[in-house]
Order: C-alpha cells, then structure tokens, then sequence
C-alpha cells in the first residue's frame, strides 16, 4: 500500500515535472476577460483571441461581454470585499479610472513595467497607468480628438481646409457664426450637460482638475477658466444645436443638420455610419485654448488592459498580452480598419491601413494625421478623481450658462462640492 | 425556559407535553430564524459598523461619527435629499389623488367597458422600469413626439427644454412616474371600493348627499387604511427612486451629472455613485443608506399619526 502511494506521488511528481517543461514549449491554461461594447473592444478582443490560438492552440480564451458600468461594478465589488474567487485574468479600464483602481486596490493589478517595452506605447498612454514609477497595464485605444467638419457646408461658407488648422477655440467661434449666415447651419451639436469638451481642452494644455499632488486645482485652473467661458460663448453664440444625450448629438451630424463634431476619434464609426456622406468630410487638429500652453492636440476617453494578480494563468495572461497588442503589427492594421480601433502602439502606425488615403474623408489620410497628432497629446496625471471633478463643475454648469451665477462663484461652489466628495 | 412554562391554557395534557410542544415550536421556527439572522440581522448590523468607516476601496479608516458630520455638509447630499424630496412632496399626492379619482370613476357600475379601462390603467404598471423611461425620454426630447404635438396644436410656439433644463426634467420624471404608478395604486383602491357596502351611498343619496359629499364623507373615511398603505409603500418608492433618474440620465455623451445640474440626482442614485462611479466608499454609501432609513421609519409614523390609526 505504501509503496503504491509513492509510486502514484512520484508519477504525479513527474507529470508537473513534464507540465513544466511543456509550459517553457507551449502554453495551456484559460484566460477570462471582461469588456464592454461589442462594436469595438470585444471584436478588437475576438481579433486577438484568434491570432494568439492560432500560435497557442491549447490556451482557452473566453471573452466576457458586459456594460461598462457592470464591469466596474463586478471589479468594484470582488476586489473590495477582498474574495480570491470572481475576477476575470484581464480587465479592460477606462482610462480616467485607471489610478483610482490602483490607488484604491494597491496589488490588484500586476505590474507589468519589465515584461513589456513601453517606449513602444503613446507617452500620455503610460503616464496615466503608472503608479510609483511602475506601470501597470497594456494601453490599447486612443482617443485622440479632432475637429471633423463637413467639406461641403465649410467651402459654402467660403473656409478651405487650411483655415481650420491651428486655430483657437474663439477663431472656431468666428468661423461657426459665418457658416450660420451663410448656410444656415449650426457649426456643432452641443450638449451643455457634457463635460468631454472641457476634458478636451484641459489635457491640450497639458493640466487636468488636479495639480501634481493630487490636490484639486479648480478657482485658479486657467484652463477651467477658459473651457468655461468657451461653453457659454457657446451657448450664447447661436452657432450650435443643442442636443441632449448621445443619440441626439449623433443625429444632429448625421442628418446635416450640423457641420462640425469635435470630439475623439472614436467617433469615425457614428461618422461613417451616414454613407450618403460620404466624401463629404474633412479631419483637422483640434482647436486651442487662448493659452501659452495649450497646443491643438488632446485627447477624449480611451482605455487600456490591465491583468489581475490573483490570475491563476498570469504568465499566459502576460504572454497574449505581449504578442498580440505588444507586438503584432498586423493585428493593429486588422483592427483599424474592422473597428476604426487606433491603437497607441507606435510602431504599428506605419503600417498600410494607416497610410491609405481614406475616400469617406474626401482621400485625406485620416489615421495618418491622427497617429501623428496622437504623439502630440499632452501627457497628465488623471488622478484619482476625475469624475468627482467632472460631476462637481458640471453640477454649477447650467447655472453659470444661465447667468444665474458669475464664474468665481461657480468655481469656488464646484470646488467646495468636490473637497467634500473625495474627503476620506 | 423550558421548565417554567407561560401560563398557557392547560388543554388536559400533562405538563412536560407542553414543554415539549414549546420545543417543537422553537424548532420549527429556527430555520426562519437563522436565515433571518443571516441574510436580514447580519446585514443590517454589518452595515452599521460599515457606517462607522470611510474608506476607498480596500483601504479603510475608522472615523466614527465622522460619516455622518460629513454628510452635513455634502451639498451633493443635500441636493439628492432636496430633489428626492421635491419628488415626494409633489408626485405622491398628485398621484394618489388622481389614482382615487379613477378608481371611483371607475367603480361606477353604470360604466360600459370598465373592464377595459381598468385594463388599460392598470397596464402602465407592468412594464419594465428602463423600457417606459427610456421610451418616456425619447417621447420628451427636444424634437421628441410631445414636443411636436404641443408645437402642432399651437399651445406653444418654442419647444419646450424638457430634459435639457434642470426645472423641466424633474416634471418630466414626474409625468413618467404619475403615468407608470397611477394604475398600480388605483387597483388597490378599486378593491377597496367593493367592499365598501352599496347602502351606505344609498342613504346618502336618500339624505340629499351630492356626489362630492359622498366621496367625502363615505368614500375617503372608509378606504383610509387602503390610502395609508398606498401613501407609505409610495413613500418608499420614492425614497428609493433610482431607475427613472438613472436612465433619463443615461446615454449621455459622458454623462457626468444626473439630469441637467443633477436636478435628477436622487439619494438612491447617489448611494450608487458613490460605491460604483466614483472612489468606492461603501462607508458613506452606507451612511446614507441608514440616513433613508431614518426618514422613511419617520415619515411612514407621521403618516400613521395623521391617519389616525390606532393599531
């Protein structure tokens, strides 16, 4: 009996001797992954899965579609009550979240900053995912933000295309108020209710709600300021449509009813979703604060993959990660012109699909321009509390708008609101 | 406990058969009783101590009281306390009083197709939370349905901002509720009415009572325990209002406050925020929970007080 028991313990030793030793030559185990939006991360995901089972047969791969907010409410939950069970081996983040999962859960997440070369991803990608010098995740998509513009309604009005580049918020104004009297069109679809606009302008001058130690930076926020008076030269200005919700905004571009969107480039999709537009659109860098800093590249959204600690496939999980969405170029060019999907790998934006003139876009190249202008973002420390932040200033927003309160005193009421939300 | 037993009418058995009967009692109900504790006590409990914390995700900080000092000052807080109110104070007997009206209209046996009407009244209340806010914010937006109509019929000359402007959001949640809660509540007052004897209304009539004195003076005396119900279990309701909030809100380009200046942002919503969109603090989330708790037991015994009820 007892040498049965160690002969089954000795096989059993040489069997994980050999799992070993195959682990080194192929890889096996099951990756969870949760994400949100099945017309762009989850095919982007799908695209990936294939590529790595292609070289990895035996590594399963099971792709979790959610809600956004259910992801974060599921990684909220397990990863606060502290349970070993529920979570998924990697996790897509929003990137305005990104610090607040790692500040909040210090060890949740697997530090990544030897296993993958990072000079290879868009700075401002990095900088957002970095904690105590260690980086912490895999940047996928960016949203750089642009000024899309319909051709047509813009050459009515007697603008061409140079005329749109590098040019200040106010100038845009200039521009938006002729192209009404001339055609009658409203230049944007706005939703004052939206604080993506005043995000955008904040990161082109490179500041954000916060200052470096994290402390909210809202009454003397030049920028703040400016992205508030621009909002209500907005509103008062007579050159937009005001929309309310996504679907609104969306319609009010794709039924011509305005002739403009500045926003990231993830919107190319809805943009194109118009085919009888097409041709009819042209790309520009975004318009500028009236600031020394501010320079006409930002960013809107965007968000990046992070593998959890307690994956009980971590090395596989680290290994899909580097040879798909660190590595494969080819993958990149797939994604871009299934998803629209603009990943912040540099070396990928050679590639041909980033180079091909696009025809909706009247043969300019469109990822092209934006890949070059991505470099261009200026890097900021999200912080912590970017939705607090943004809750708080938008809250005093239609007041402001309304007249109701000037700007130091929706400021000041903002930033009391927001000391009290993120006090511990 | 067990050898003393309560005086209890002795059924001719003797004594050590009570006891035991007491036993199986206790037995029987422990089951209950010990899922109660689990899934009701322990929570409750739990989030009282949790209370007692402020924290940001796993990292925790005992502030004792502190939770609740803060809330003092939360203006956010006072906002969602405000506008869950507001909602309270104006939906509610609006509500009640039109699902009263119906139900009587309704009870009235000289009405041909009531069955139908009722029917109809009655549907609002089994559709999905997010399916008639989400159709509801559709009908209401700016180029929406009721917008057109109004705008058709010459009763205004502008649209109307209904979700764009923070005063005309909170009428428009109102006038989904009113229509999705209406039908419910006069359901419990038409079975109300049918037990409310005919001869009564007939002496009345022989007393030369009109049609509002009988209401009055028959109709609402009669059905108040009906009405009292109906007020607390729509004080609750409201207290925890988060569905139509949440998805008038939603679907917003980056949706960073609730409805226009958070005029839709309610405790619930709030409680939600705070353990999900922003830091997670399930310490404060679970102050403010205790905070709805407090008020509803509150308003729920004025209601008691005010209907004079004695039991």
């Amino acid at each position: 009996m007892k040498r049965l028991l160690s002969l089954v313990l000795v096989g059993l030793l040489c069997v994980s001797i050999l799992g070993t030793v195959g682990i080194a030559a192929e890889k096996k185990g099951k990756l969870t992954i949760w994400a949100w939006d099945p017309n762009f991360n989850i095919p982007v995901m799908a695209e990936a899965k294939a590529r790595y089972q292609k070289l990895n047969p035996k590594v399963e791969i099971e792709i979790v579609e959610m809600a956004k907010a259910d992801v974060e409410q599921r990684l909220n939950t397990v990863l606060a009550s502290g349970a070993r069970e529920g979570l998924p081996d990697i996790v897509l983040i929003e990137d305005y979240n990104a610090q607040k999962y790692l500040q909040a859960y210090p060890g949740a997440f697997v530090d990544l900053t030897k296993a993958i070369n990072f000079k290879e991803f868009a700075a401002y990608k990095t900088e957002l995912m970095t904690l105590n010098r260690k980086i912490y995740g895999v940047p996928f998509d960016s949203g750089v933000s642009a000024l899309f513009y319909r051709r047509d309604i813009l050459a009515e009005a007697g603008y061409k295309p140079e005329d749109l580049y590098n040019i200040t918020w106010d100038q845009l104004i200039e521009i938006g108020k002729k192209v009404k009297a001339k055609t009658g069109k409203a230049l944007l679809g706005f939703d004052p209710a939206d604080g993506g606009l005043i995000r955008i302008m904040m990161q082109s001058t490179g500041e954000w709600y916060f200052d470096e130690q994290g402390n909210p930076k809202i009454v003397n926020n030049e920028a703040i300021r400016e992205a508030f008076k621009i909002y209500k030269k907005l509103m008062d200005s007579g050159i937009i449509k005001q929309t309310s919700g996504w679907n609104e905004w969306v319609a009010s571009f794709n039924n011509g009813d305005s002739a403009a969107v500045i926003t990231g480039c993830w919107i190319i999709g809805s943009i194109k979703a118009e085919k009888s537009q097409s041709g009819l659109w042209g790309v520009a860098p975004t318009p500028r604060l009236n600031l020394k800093n501010s320079v006409n590249y930002s960013n809107l959204g965007g968000s990046s993959w992070y593998i959890t600690a307690r994956s009980r496939n971590r090395q596989v999980a680290e290994d899909f990660m580097k040879t798909t969405f660190a590595a494969d170029r080819d993958f990149y060019q797939k994604i871009l012109v299934g998803q629209g999907a603009l990943g912040s790998y540099l070396p990928a934006q050679d590639g041909p699909a980033f180079t091909e003139p696009d025809p909706f876009f009247g043969g300019q190249k469109v990822f092209a321009d934006l890949a070059a202008w991505m470099r261009e973002i200026p890097p900021v420390n999200y912080g912590l509390f970017t939705y607090e932040a943004d809750s708080a200033l938008m809250a005093v927003m239609p007041d402001y708008i309304a007249g109701r309160i000037d700007l130091d005193t929706a400021l000041q009421r903002a930033a009391v609101q927001l000391e009290n939300q993120i006090a511990f | 406990m067990t050898e003393k037993p309560i005086k209890m009418p002795n059924y001719g058995r003797p004594r050590w058969t009570l006891s035991r009967y007491h036993r199986y009692g206790w037995f029987f109900i422990s089951f209950a009783v010990l899922v109660l504790a689990l899934f009701m006590l322990y929570p409750i409990i739990s989030s009282l101590i949790m209370s007692t914390y402020s924290s940001r995700g796993m990292i925790q900080r005992f502030v004792g009281l502190g939770n609740y000092q803060r809330l003092l000052k939360d203006r956010v807080f006072l906002q969602a306390l405000k506008n869950t109110l507001i909602f309270f104070i104006v939906q509610v007997p609006i509500m009640l009083l039109l699902a009263l009206l119906i139900a009587t209209l309704l009870n009235n046996k000289d009405i041909k197709f009531r069955g139908l009407f009722r029917t109809g009244i009655f549907l609002p209340a089994v559709t999905s939370l997010v399916t008639y806010s989400t159709l509801f914010k559709m009908m209401f937006s700016l180029e929406g349905l009721v917008n057109k109509f109004l705008l058709n019929i010459k009763l205004i000359s502008t649209p109307i901002p209904w979700l764009v402007d923070p005063f005309w959001a909170k009428i428009t949640v109102m006038i989904a509720m009113t229509w999705r809660w209406t039908g419910y509540n006069m359901i419990f007052y038409l079975s109300g009415l049918q037990n409310i004897p005919d001869e009564l209304y007939e002496a009345a009539k022989i007393d030369g009572a009109n049609a509002y004195q009988q209401f009055a003076r028959i109709t609402v005396p009669l059905l108040k325990p009906i009405i009292l119900f109906t007020a607390i279990t729509s004080t609750i309701g409201t207290l925890q209002l988060f569905d139509e909030p949440t998805n008038f809100a939603s679907g917003g380009v980056t949706a960073a406050t609730i409805g226009p200046g958070n005029s839709l942002l309610t405790i619930a919503v709030y409680i939600y925020n705070l353990c999900f969109k922003y830091m997670p603090n399930f310490g404060y989330a679970a102050t403010i929970a205790y905070v709805i708790v407090i008020i509803v037991a509150i308003l729920s015994f004025v209601q008691f007080k005010l209907a004079g009820e004695r039991r």
